[in-house]
């Protein structure tokens, strides 16, 4: 039960760092940005690659595979996504697809379609009440709590952080203050694709990386985020939480089912308060 | 002269659809004209939600799944008669619209492409795992029928004349609907919906009834996807395949059936020639998705249709937009 509760919230706080940027993008600008979810596995990729071309430990590779994706996801911004932009969503949301088929076509032919497992980092455990846990889960627990405070800081206290903030509630009436919309838009893009490549990163260590390790992790964050309410900061991180524990305890009992229970809450909460979005 | 001759190819446009297609059966072997049949329907019910209601759906392989599997499963456990499974799998499609559709119908946007994601992932777990004591799971399940009077389904000619009859009988169905008023006030409700119910329409039940109407051409395009391998895979219901007819809907142009046929046909040629000489096939998709966003919005019948526009303007026969599109 100790162990069920450990996992529940290990993933809970990956789901947290995933999700954010998904909702960004979707309470800003309406679009599900699928690119999140190759930019996620190309974290997870690189992170691989950086410990052992280079050779160097967990957490160096790490923060080489979050500075890493910036470029990238910089790039995904200014030509796809602010290009087809207030033209037509549909058209953004197959482009950014697009872009997720060249990405894991092209990590396929990099890094080949075998599944790379990786070892726990840290590799000790730590007892509680009898139950040996991973220390490395624990620590994964913590960022997720420190992200969660530092958001909370740069929403809430900063002008860049305000100006988003600004942004989810009503795009048009920040843009007649004069201000360049777009420029925050693509400052919060690129902080939501780094936290993905970071969630890929830290997620990296408990299952194996492979190639489509994105497509189901941004169906559950998009649960997510339409369970904590479209562009709601906050509510993204309760429904993080709450949908690893659904994740947790489910594959307790039925491990196959884990991912599909996330879809049925998700079918629930719509049926209780549909998105007349 | 040819203003004459477009005006005689409109009044018999189906008839010029058939001929071409029976030409296709000898040039590209009739195995594979009866696959481009089916999957041509499919186009023409996903067209109808996203080319005329401007819902795009990222999870359409959920319905022709559903259709696929019910049809494979009636023949197994219920009946050889193919009729009968083929009834069934056309009322479980409808039936599994009449449920999920008012959940679905209401969300636009990014929202309706992902819930339809979702609910496929969740319907190809239950084909894959829950239910795979019956479906057979990854290895899937054969499907065979008796023969009833002549429809025997293990003769090609046979399963080639069926499916042909089927395609006209969807494209004559999707050309009468789309021309009607319920045609003209999805289109509303694509450019404005707001609008549409001002004017006093009750737009939930319009959405509603072309959700169910997509659902129920899918499930049937699946069934008839059995008739043509006569066994089933959890490919039918992959969730990952739903960009197939997503790029074929974009590639012919989307909002018109003649659109939609050559995009079936197109993506169904390029799928199945161009593997051989193209190793990175997903990434090769994926380019051409990105141009067809960016350069060539209208597709391949667009183009057509302008150029036809073009060349009647000057002839001082201004004909409507919509009347060459339809």
């Amino acid at each position: 039960m100790i162990s069920t509760l450990a996992y529940g919230l290990t993933v809970g706080g990956i789901l947290y760092i995933i999700s954010i940027g998904l909702s960004l993008t979707f309470g800003t600008m309406r679009i599900v940005n699928f690119a999140h979810a190759l930019v996620y596995t190309l974290g997870a990729y690189i992170l691989v690659t950086a410990m052992q071309v280079l050779g160097v430990g967990f957490f160096v590779s790490a923060i080489i595979a979050v500075t890493a994706v910036i470029p990238l996801s910089y790039l995904i911004e200014r030509f796809v996504i602010r290009t087809l932009y207030g033209q037509s969503i549909d058209y953004a949301i197959i482009a950014t697809y697009a872009v997720l088929l060249i990405g894991v076509d092209a990590i396929k032919w990099i890094w080949g379609a075998i599944p790379i497992p990786l070892s726990d980092p840290v590799g000790a455990s730590f007892p509680l009440l009898g139950v040996e846990l991973p220390i490395y889960r624990f620590i994964i627990i913590l960022i997720s709590l420190l992200i969660f405070a530092g958001l909370e800081l740069f929403f809430g206290r900063t002008v860049v952080g305000k100006i988003i903030v600004a942004g989810l509630e009503d795009k048009e009436a920040l843009a007649s203050l004069g201000i360049n919309v777009d420029k925050y838009f693509a400052v919060a893009f690129t902080l939501g694709s780094s936290l993905a490549a970071l969630g890929g990163v830290l997620y990296a260590p408990i299952t194996a990386v492979n190639p489509y390790m994105g497509f189901q992790v941004l169906l559950i964050c998009f649960a997510v985020v339409v369970v904590g309410g479209l562009g709601s900061i906050r509510g993204t991180f309760l429904a993080a939480f709450a949908l690893g524990m659904v994740m947790s305890i489910t594959g307790r009992f039925w491990g196959p089912a884990a991912d599909t229970m996330v879809f049925v809450v998700l079918g629930l909460v719509l049926i209780i308060k549909p998105i007349e979005a | 002269m040819l203003n004459a001759t477009l005006r005689i190819l409109r009044k018999f446009d189906l008839l010029v659809i058939a001929v071409l297609f029976l030409l296709l059966a000898p040039i590209i072997s009739m195995d594979r004209s009866i696959d481009f049949m089916i999957f041509c329907i499919f186009v023409l019910a996903y067209d109808l939600l996203y080319g005329y209601m401007g819902r795009l759906s990222f999870g359409h392989m959920l319905y022709l799944g559903v259709g696929a599997y019910a049809f494979a499963l009636s023949g197994e456990y219920l009946s050889g008669n193919a009729f009968l499974a083929l009834l069934i799998a056309v009322s479980s499609g409808a039936a599994i619209g009449l449920i999920l559709g008012p959940v679905v119908v209401r969300t636009t946007g990014a929202c309706f492409a992902l819930i339809n994601l979702a609910l496929n992932q969740l319907g190809f777990f239950l084909i894959l795992v829950a239910f795979s004591h019956w479906t057979g799971g990854e290895d899937g399940m054969s499907a065979s029928f008796k023969k009833i009077w002549i429809f025997n389904f293990s003769n090609r000619t046979i399963v080639f004349c069926f499916t042909f009859v089927c395609l006209l009988l969807v494209i004559f169905l999707v050309r009468r609907l789309t021309n009607s008023l319920f045609g003209i006030l999805l289109r509303g409700i694509k450019e404005n919906e707001t609008r549409v119910k001002f004017l006093g329409y009750d737009t939930f039940a319009i959405k509603m009834a072309a959700f169910i109407l997509s659902t129920t051409l899918s499930a049937f395009a699946g069934a008839l996807f059995i008739i043509n391998y006569s066994y089933v895979t959890t490919s039918f219901i992959d969730p990952l395949r739903s960009v197939e007819v997503i790029f074929a809907s974009l590639i012919g142009g989307a909002g018109s059936v003649y659109g939609a046929l050559v995009g079936g046909v197109s993506y169904k040629l390029i799928s199945n020639y161009l593997p051989n000489y193209i190793q990175r096939w997903e990434m090769f998709l994926g380019v051409i998705l990105l141009l067809l966003v960016f350069k060539f919005r209208s597709g391949v019948w667009g183009y057509v249709v302008d150029f036809i526009n073009r060349y009647e303007r000057p002839a001082g026969e201004s004909k409507s937009h919509s009347e060459v599109s339809r």
